[in-house]
C-alpha cells in the first residue's frame, strides 16, 4: 500500500493517519469546523432520548470476524504505512537528576525540538523529524546513561473478535462455576472500583458535536466514504450497566478526546464492562462477574469514528500509559487491559506504568492476544506479567474448555478465562453481552449511499469471542476476591493461580498458564482437611 | 443442646452406665483393685485439654492449636496382677474459618468451618501397687484409637465436607487417687498418633501436616474399685 504518511490540517496532524484522504477537506466539513474547532469536539446536549433495546441480534446475518488487521485497516490503507507506531514523536524517560542540559542534549540527539509532559505520565514525549524513525530514534536515546527508557509511541488496539448474535445463553459463566461462587460472594460491592481502560463505555447519556472533515476509503482501490461535516451523535448509558450520572460510574476520563466523558463510539469497551459487571439479577438481559461494583470508565483505546472525527489522541502506548496510572490515582483495585498490541518493540512506559498501579495497590488483567494463528507474536503489553506480581495475562477458552484458536501462548501466559471459540461451537460459543448497535455504529461497513453519522444510544446483545473477552472474567473474579478480603494484588494472583484448574500439559504451561480460572473454589478457599 | 451440655450428658452417662455394676460390687470385694482376683467394673469422666500434633493447621483455622475436651468411659479390671482394658470416648468441637494460604501470608475469608471430633480409645494397661501409698494407683496403657472427624462449613457441596474416622494408636500414663473406696480423681497424660489421616487437602495438604494426633493432658472422676 502506498499512501501518504502524514496530513495537517487546520495546524493540527490528524489522527486518521491510515485514511486515505483523498479530497482533503470538504465544503460542508471546512464550512462547518468552527462549530466544533480543531480536532475536539462539543456537548451539545447533557440528556438524550431513553436507549434503544434492540435485543438479542440473532436473525442478523453472520459478520466476518474482527482482527488486528482489521482494527488498523484504515491505518493500513491510509497514510502512515500501517507502522504499529506514530511518527513524529517518542517517548523518554530520563533518570532521576538528569539536568536540563543532558535532556537538551538528547532532544537535539534525535534531532527533536520539543518536550511535553501530560498529565498522568512521568515519562516525556519528544518530537522529532515526520521523516525519522521512530524506533531508531528510540534506540539511540536508550544508549544515553541519563536515559532509563525510550520507545516509539506505538498503537494499540481491543483485542476482541466480534461475531454475531445468534444464541441468547451464556455459557461462559457456568463454565467456571459462577453460580456458585456467587453464593459466596454475590458480586462485590460498591467498596471496589474496576477501571476499564478500552474504546469507551456507554455510560451517559448526551448528544457531542463531531466533525468528520475527511472522506476516506476502507480498502485498497474501494469506494471513498464521504466526509460528513458537523454531526451530533446521541449517546446512552446502556440498561444493562446503569443509569447515566448514576454512582455506578465512578471518575471516568478520556485520554483520546482530553475530557471527562469517555464514551464508546466502538462496542468494545462497554462489551467488556458487561462481562466485568452487567446488572444482575434485575430479571434483564444478561449477567456480569461483579454485578456491585463500581466502573470507571477510562477511554485509551481509539475507535474508527475517533479516528473519523480526527480525535487528537491514538491509543499509543504513552496514552495506554497515562490511563493506567490515571485509574490507580482515582482508586481504581482492578484494572482491566482488553487491549494491547503485538507489533512493534517492548513498551517500558507501559511497564513503569503497570508497577505503578500494582504498587498502587491495583490489581492488573491484560489479554495475552489473539494471534495464535496468526504467526503468535505475543502482546507486549502483556508479556511483563511473570514479573509483575499483581498482573496476569490472560488466555482464552473456549466452551469446551479447551484452548481457544486465536489465543495467543507464551511463557507470559498465566491463566485462562472463557473467551470463546466461535470456529468450534459456532456463534453462541461467544460470551455474549450487551454492547452497543453495530448496526448503528458501524456504518461505514454499508454501502456508501446509506453511511451516514453513528448512533450511540441503540443497545443489543452480541456473542463476541477474544481474549478481550476473556480477560474481564478475571477481573471480575479479583473485584469478587478484593471483597472476600483478599486486598493486595500479589495475594490476588496468587490465589487465582493456586486454585486454577490445570488444563494442558500438567503444571503451568504457555497455552493455559496456570489454567483456568475456578471462581469458587478460590473464594471458597481451605478448609482444614479439604 | 450446646456442647457442654453435651459434654455434661455424656460424662453422667458414663458414670451412671458403670455406677450400678459398681456398687454391686461393694459389699463382696474387698482387695484392692490393682490386685484383685475378681472382675471389677468402673467408670469414669474426663475432661481435658488436647493440643493437636498437626498444630499449624488447626492453629490457622480454628486460631489455636489446641482446645477443651471432655468425655467418659469404664474400666475393667481383669484377675490378673493390675491388668485392665478401658474403653472410652471423648469429644472436641471448635469453630473458626476457612482461608487462603498464600506463601507465608494467611488470609481468612469468613467462611464458617466447624471441626469435630469424636475418637473411641480401647486400652489395655496395667496399674501398680504402691504398698506404702494405696490411695495413689500409677497406671500405664495403650491401644488403638478410632478417630471420628467431622468438618462441615458454609456453601459446601457434595463430597466437600469431611466425616469419616481413622485408626491411630495411644499411649497414656497417669496416677489414680482413690477419695474413697469407690471414688477417685486420676490426672494422666495421652499421647495419640493418627498418622494419614489429613494432609491430603486443606491447609493441612499446604502444611504437609497429616497427623490427626496429639498429646492430652486430662483430669478423670472415677466411680468403682
Amino acid at each position: 500500500m502506498t499512501v501518504p504518511q502524514s496530513v495537517w490540517t487546520t495546524g493540527r496532524r490528524v489522527g486518521l493517519v491510515g485514511i486515505a484522504i483523498a479530497g482533503l477537506l470538504t465544503a460542508a466539513g471546512a464550512g462547518q469546523t468552527p462549530q466544533v474547532p480543531g480536532a475536539s469536539r462539543l456537548l451539545v446536549q447533557d440528556t438524550a432520548l431513553p436507549p434503544m433495546d434492540r435485543g438479542l441480534r440473532d436473525q442478523d446475518s453472520p459478520r466476518a470476524a474482527r482482527s488486528r488487521a482489521d482494527a488498523e485497516r484504515l491505518r493500513g490503507d491510509g497514510g502512515d504505512d500501517g507502522l504499529p507506531y506514530v511518527r513524529g514523536s517518542i517517548i523518554v524517560k530520563f533518570r532521576p537528576g538528569t539536568t536540563a542540559a543532558g535532556i537538551t542534549a538528547a532532544t537535539r540527539q534525535v534531532a527533536g525540538d520539543t518536550i511535553d509532559r501530560s498529565g498522568w505520565a512521568n515519562f516525556d514525549i519528544i518530537d522529532i523529524p515526520d521523516a525519522a524513525d521512530p524506533e531508531a530514534a528510540a534506540a539511540a536515546l536508550r544508549e544515553r546513561p541519563d536515559v532509563e527508557y525510550a520507545q516509539p509511541r506505538y498503537r494499540n488496539y481491543a483485542m476482541s473478535k466480534p461475531n454475531d448474535p445468534l444464541y441468547p445463553n451464556q455459557w461462559n459463566f457456568p463454565a467456571i462455576d459462577m453460580e456458585r461462587a456467587w453464593d459466596i460472594q454475590p458480586g462485590a460491592t460498591s467498596d471496589i472500583i474496576v477501571a476499564v481502560l478500552d474504546s469507551g463505555v456507554a455510560f451517559r447519556s448526551g448528544t457531542f458535536r463531531y466533525n468528520s472533515t475527511f472522506r476516506f476509503r476502507l480498502t485498497p482501490g474501494g469506494p471513498f466514504y464521504p466526509a460528513l461535516g458537523v454531526v451530533d451523535v446521541p449517546f446512552a448509558a446502556a440498561p444493562e450497566l446503569g443509569a447515566s450520572g448514576s454512582t455506578r460510574f465512578v471518575a471516568p476520563y478520556d485520554f483520546i478526546w482530553d475530557d471527562d466523558a469517555p464514551v464508546d463510539l466502538d462496542s468494545h469497551g462497554t462489551h467488556v464492562t458487561g462481562t466485568i459487571g452487567q446488572l444482575t439479577n434485575n430479571g434483564l438481559g444478561v449477567a456480569g462477574m461483579a454485578y456491585n461494583v463500581r466502573i470507571m470508565p477510562v477511554k485509551i483505546i481509539q475507535a474508527v469514528w475517533d479516528e473519523i472525527f480526527s480525535s487528537p489522541n491514538e491509543g499509543t502506548d504513552d496514552v495506554v500509559a497515562r490511563g493506567i496510572r490515571y485509574a490507580a490515582d482515582h482508586g481504581a483495585k482492578v484494572i482491566n487491559l482488553s487491549i494491547g498490541r503485538s507489533d512493534g518493540g517492548p513498551a517500558p512506559v507501559v511497564t513503569d506504568a503497570l508497577r505503578y498501579a500494582v504498587g498502587r495497590g491495583a490489581f492488573i488483567a491484560v489479554a495475552s492476544g489473539n494471534t495464535r494463528d496468526d504467526g503468535n507474536p505475543a502482546n507486549r503489553l502483556a508479556q511483563p506479567a511473570p514479573d509483575i506480581n499483581g498482573m496476569v495475562a490472560v488466555g482464552a477458552v473456549g466452551r469446551t474448555l479447551d484452548v481457544a484458536y486465536y489465543s495467543t501462548s507464551g511463557p507470559f501466559v498465566e491463566l485462562s478465562a472463557p473467551g470463546g471459540d466461535q470456529r468450534a461451537g459456532g456463534t453462541s460459543a461467544g460470551i455474549l453481552q450487551q454492547t452497543l448497535d453495530l448496526d448503528l455504529i458501524e456504518t461505514y461497513e454499508r454501502p456508501v449511499a446509506q453511511y451516514g453519522p453513528p448512533r450511540a444510544d441503540a443497545f443489543s446483545f452480541y456473542y463476541f469471542q477474544g481474549t478481550s473477552m476473556a480477560t474481564p472474567h478475571v477481573s471480575g473474579f479479583a473485584a469478587l476476591l478484593m471483597q472476600q478480603g483478599v486486598t493486595s494484588p500479589a495475594a490476588v494472583e496468587a490465589a487465582m493461580k493456586q486454585f486454577a484448574t490445570d488444563k494442558g500439559a500438567p503444571g503451568p504451561d504457555e497455552l493455559y498458564g496456570y489454567g483456568l480460572i475456578n471462581p469458587r473454589a478460590t473464594l471458597r478457599g481451605l478448609g482444614l482437611a479439604r | 443442646m450446646t456442647y457442654r451440655l453435651r459434654l455434661s450428658v455424656l460424662a453422667v452417662i458414663a458414670i451412671a452406665a458403670v455406677a450400678v455394676p459398681a456398687a454391686a460390687q461393694t459389699r463382696t470385694a474387698r482387695q484392692p483393685a490393682t490386685s484383685s482376683r475378681s472382675v471389677q467394673i468402673g467408670g469414669y469422666a474426663m475432661v481435658g485439654q488436647f493440643r493437636f500434633a498437626s498444630a499449624r493447621s488447626f492453629d490457622t483455622i480454628l486460631g489455636t492449636d489446641s482446645g477443651p475436651i471432655a468425655g467418659g468411659g469404664a474400666t475393667v479390671g481383669l484377675p490378673v496382677g493390675g491388668l485392665f482394658v478401658d474403653i472410652g470416648a471423648w469429644q472436641f468441637a471448635q469453630s473458626g474459618e476457612r482461608v487462603l494460604v498464600l506463601g507465608s501470608e494467611v488470609i481468612p475469608l469468613g467462611i464458617p468451618v466447624e471441626i469435630r471430633i469424636v475418637p473411641v480409645e480401647i486400652s489395655a494397661g496395667w496399674r501398680f501397687r504402691i504398698r506404702r501409698l494405696p490411695k495413689l494407683i500409677p497406671y500405664a496403657a495403650g491401644g488403638y484409637t478410632s478417630f471420628g472427624y467431622k468438618e462441615t462449613s458454609t456453601f459446601a457441596g457434595t463430597g466437600e465436607d469431611v466425616d469419616e474416622r481413622f485408626g491411630g494408636y495411644h499411649l497414656r500414663g497417669g496416677v489414680e487417687f482413690k477419695i474413697t473406696r469407690w471414688l477417685g480423681v486420676a490426672g494422666e497424660a495421652t499421647w495419640t498418633t493418627v498418622p494419614d489421616a489429613i494432609g491430603g487437602g486443606g491447609v493441612s495438604k499446604a502444611f504437609n501436616e497429616d497427623n490427626l494426633g496429639g498429646t492430652s493432658f486430662r483430669a478423670r472422676l472415677t466411680v468403682g474399685r
